[in-house]
């Protein structure tokens, strides 16, 4: 990798943004200051070349052109000597909005995703139960208040890029589709990041080609300073479903509304891997689903560390939660009452064996009391009054699934290639070079397979013109996915360094795209949590969390424990909810040494934490708990009756 | 205003404003990118540094604050044996911080380590300034007492 440029602060020009204040409007009067020639004011008309970012398919402008769309749009980035400048400069600059008196152009949304089975029967003369349950998820959208820089430079014929980013090649299309530059000299040099919530997929890029424009234009290297910003899009899902006498689940509806913000990235996919939580883990005769994506003019919606999966799985176990209590029986008799042994085969997800999944949920159960607490709270909540026992315990299990769907793998097209050289060396072109311990695990791992005990052979290239586009590092795909098709591709070159002549290379997709459904089962996990509502101030605590996992294989035990905990802690934090002192987790990890794709630990994780912890509010507040994330106030309010 | 401190080891004679926050001086004036946030005094906790010994927030501390006193970043403070006894404890434990929070929380364990601090509640009272919610208040307390452990029998050795 190219060193950065050592060049002096002085020589720079600092770029700050100006933010929308308010969505859906039309910006009526932009009045700049008298500027100098040490400041450069960048507006969407003075891109050279187009003023959008496409990501897979789907595209949003760089800056606000006429329309914002929504709160926090960038409006315009000025450029100043220093941040000081630039600031003080800024508060000279006045924008002034109007409402949209017509409706803004409408974004493309593809069309609502319906997948079902068996025909639907009417509930004529009664014949069976009617239970009606809603899962609701609101938006959280903040800044992460954690600073990070994207610098553009220019040497010679070359534009380069520093930037923390989870996809390098989005950084180079952005920028060569603003500022004209060819994309073979657009260099990047990545900044290491932690991206909790996928901060760093598309900001990054945004910033990158405008701070390229600025190079271009003042022939100094650029820099924008900006706070990282993650969204989670809200989350309805409506289910309908007709019980028999036993109260076992005959047939079902299932409706999940998306808001995905101002402008929707990857909407398709986020279907099909909603699609692939929303359908229930039990036997129906039949089921209808749908997923709708819908927009608003609020910020557009990162992956937040899923796609979709993770809520749609926790809903699921909202619901079977709430039927369990129809039925009078604690959540874990009735999974076992209404559950087969295996799955349903689905175009979405196969029709997998269900006993390590119980086998988890029995460890859970046996550890946190389940059963004993869930029927103690129960019968407790109808002797408190007006406010309840306002203790609760919720469980949810499920299985985790790894990467893009295959329909997506498919249209994507992302590979690399390895290469066994005449030096007996093994040399990987990919641009998936995010962290030195995910590659210092793959080095090892293909080594073992071609050169063993050799894994200084292993070398990944450095990134430049001839980089193949492995694609994003999202939903943990490049440790879940690309590590297996790393392993298989070292096989098979394995067996290619005796018979070819060398050099020989290989290709390979970068995900797993054989599977016969959308998406493969890989790992299972259960989680219960205990939640209780302080008398006084109202405020929702989690007393414990009781998880019990089991995957495929475990490159790092400690390492995958750390990363579910901090999950576990970032999920309950997200939600709401306070950490008393006396909190514990207790997570157990299996390996259950199968072949199958490592799955998402992040989407898995948060699925069954949001779930089980969704099923605690509930018993601990009633239906008063609406909607997540929820704070004190919401709770004082929801009993004391006045309206939010 | 001109200031005198020691940042990292170098002793510096500083030309800035008095109310620069010290964030903004070490982001900006010696070029740490990488360590220190700064969000404005948001809160963040991602910008701590050791003042004295003492751990504080970087973006709550003007620039006239740190005349006369001695600055430590993680960039330096990673590489002494103080570290490494803070590197033994979350081994012991078997937790640590995320990367986004590592520098921050290790400086906030060192201070708490060399206080001697092992009530538990002033423990997480001091390591609440770090919004990131990566650890649970249980290993948070564990690794201060392993620390506190691990320098006590390192500085016995050495006497």
């Amino acid at each position: 990798m190219a060193d950065r440029k050592n060049f002096s602060r002085y020589n720079m020009r600092c770029g700050i943004l100006l933010h929308a204040k308010e969505g859906k409007t039309r910006i009526s009067d932009l009045k700049l200051p008298e500027l100098d020639s040490r400041y450069l004011v960048l507006t969407g008309s003075d891109l050279p070349g187009t003023n959008s970012i496409s990501f897979m398919g789907r595209s949003m402008p760089l800056i606000a052109k006429e329309t914002i769309s929504y709160k926090d749009q960038i409006v315009l980035a000025l450029f100043a000597p220093d941040y000081e400048s630039a600031e003080l400069m800024m508060r000279e600059i006045q924008l002034s909005t109007e409402p949209l008196k017509e409706q803004p152009e409408a974004v493309t949304l593809p069309d609502s995703l319906e997948y079902s089975w068996g025909e639907m029967e009417e509930n004529k003369e009664d014949k069976y139960r009617e239970i009606t349950t809603t899962f609701n998820l609101t938006r959280i959208a903040r800044p992460n208040r954690k600073l990070y820089t994207v610098t553009a430079w220019m040497e010679g014929s070359n534009m380069h890029i520093e930037a923390p980013s989870q996809w390098v090649e989005l950084i180079r299309d952005t920028v060569e589709r603003a500022t004209g530059y060819p994309k073979r000299n657009i260099i990047v040099h990545l900044l290491s990041y932690t991206a909790k919530h996928d901060e760093f997929l598309i900001e990054p890029a945004v910033l990158a080609a405008i701070a390229a424009t600025a190079t271009i234009r003042t022939g100094l290297p650029s820099e924008i300073r900006e706070e990282c910003y993650f969204s989670r899009p809200t989350v309805n899902v409506k289910r309908k479903v007709l019980l028999d006498e036993d109260m076992k689940p005959q047939f079902e509806t299932a409706e999940m509304t998306i808001d995905q913000g101002a402008f929707a990235f990857a909407p398709e996919e986020y279907q099909r891997q909603a699609m692939t939580g929303l359908i229930p883990p039990y036997p129906l005769k039949g089921f209808r689903g749908s997923v709708k994506i819908i927009s608003s003019p609020s910020h557009p919606a990162s992956f937040c560390g899923s796609l979709g999966y993770s809520e749609a799985l926790s809903s699921t176990e909202y619901h079977i939660s709430r039927l369990a209590e129809s039925a009078g029986m604690t959540p874990n008799l009735y999974r076992q009452m209404i559950e087969k042994d295996k799955r349903k085969f689905t175009d979405y997800i196969p029709g997998f064996d269900l006993t390590q999944q119980k086998k988890c949920m029995d460890k859970v159960v046996a550890s946190s009391s389940f059963d004993r607490k869930w029927s103690a709270n129960t019968f407790q909540k109808e002797d408190f009054g007006l406010l309840g026992y306002l203790k609760g315990i919720g469980m949810a299990s499920g299985a985790g699934i790894a990467g893009f769907s295959t329909t997506l793998s498919k249209e994507t097209g992302f590979s690399a290639m390895m290469t066994f050289t005449q030096k007996h060396n093994v040399t990987i072109n990919t641009s998936a070079l995010t962290h030195q311990g995910t590659m210092k695990s793959w080095k090892k791992r293909i080594a073992e397979r071609i050169i063993p005990d050799r894994p200084e052979g292993v070398m990944f290239l450095d990134p430049g013109p001839d980089t193949i586009d492995s694609g994003p590092d999202v939903l943990s795909r490049l440790v879940a996915s690309f590590t297996l098709q790393l392993e298989s591709a070292a096989k098979r070159l394995s067996v290619l360094k005796d018979t070819e002549k060398l050099p020989v290379s290989i290709q390979f997709d970068a995900e797993n795209t054989y599977y016969p459904c959308e998406f493969e089962n890989s790992g299972y996990g259960a989680i219960v949590c205990e939640v209780v509502i302080d008398k006084a101030t109202m405020i929702p605590q989690v007393k414990g969390i009781w998880a019990s996992l089991s995957f495929p294989s475990i490159m790092d035990r400690v390492s995958l424990e750390n990363s579910v905990r901090r999950t576990i802690m970032m999920t309950l934090q997200e939600n709401g909810m306070s950490i008393p002192l006396s909190f514990h987790i207790d997570v157990e990890i299996t390996e259950d040494g199968t072949d199958d794709t490592i799955s998402s630990i992040q989407q898995l994780a948060r699925g069954l934490t949001l779930g089980a912890l969704y099923n605690a509010l509930h018993q601990a507040v009633g239906g008063k708990a609406d909607a997540l994330p929820i704070s004190d106030a919401e709770i004082n309010l929801a009993f004391t009756g006045a309206e939010k | 205003m001109k200031i005198d401190c020691t940042i990292d080891g170098k002793t510096l004679t500083l030309s800035l404003n008095s109310d620069k926050p010290l964030s903004l001086i070490l982001r900006e004036n010696m070029g740490d990118d990488c360590h220190v946030n700064h969000c404005n005094g948001s809160m963040c906790g991602l910008c701590t540094v050791l003042l004295d010994g003492k751990a504080v927030l970087s973006c709550m501390v003007p620039a006239f604050e740190i005349r006369g006193k001695t600055v430590t970043t993680f960039d330096s403070f990673r590489r002494t044996k103080n570290m490494k006894d803070i590197e033994k404890a979350y081994e012991s434990v078997g937790r640590y911080p995320c990367t986004e929070c590592y520098a921050s929380r290790s400086l906030i364990f060192e201070s708490l380590i060399d206080e001697g601090i092992t009530d538990p509640e002033t423990i997480l009272k001091e390591l609440s300034i770090v919004r990131c919610p990566c650890m649970d208040p249980e290993d948070e307390v564990q690794i201060v007492l392993k620390g506190i452990e691990i320098r006590r029998k390192r500085n016995v050795r050495r006497s």
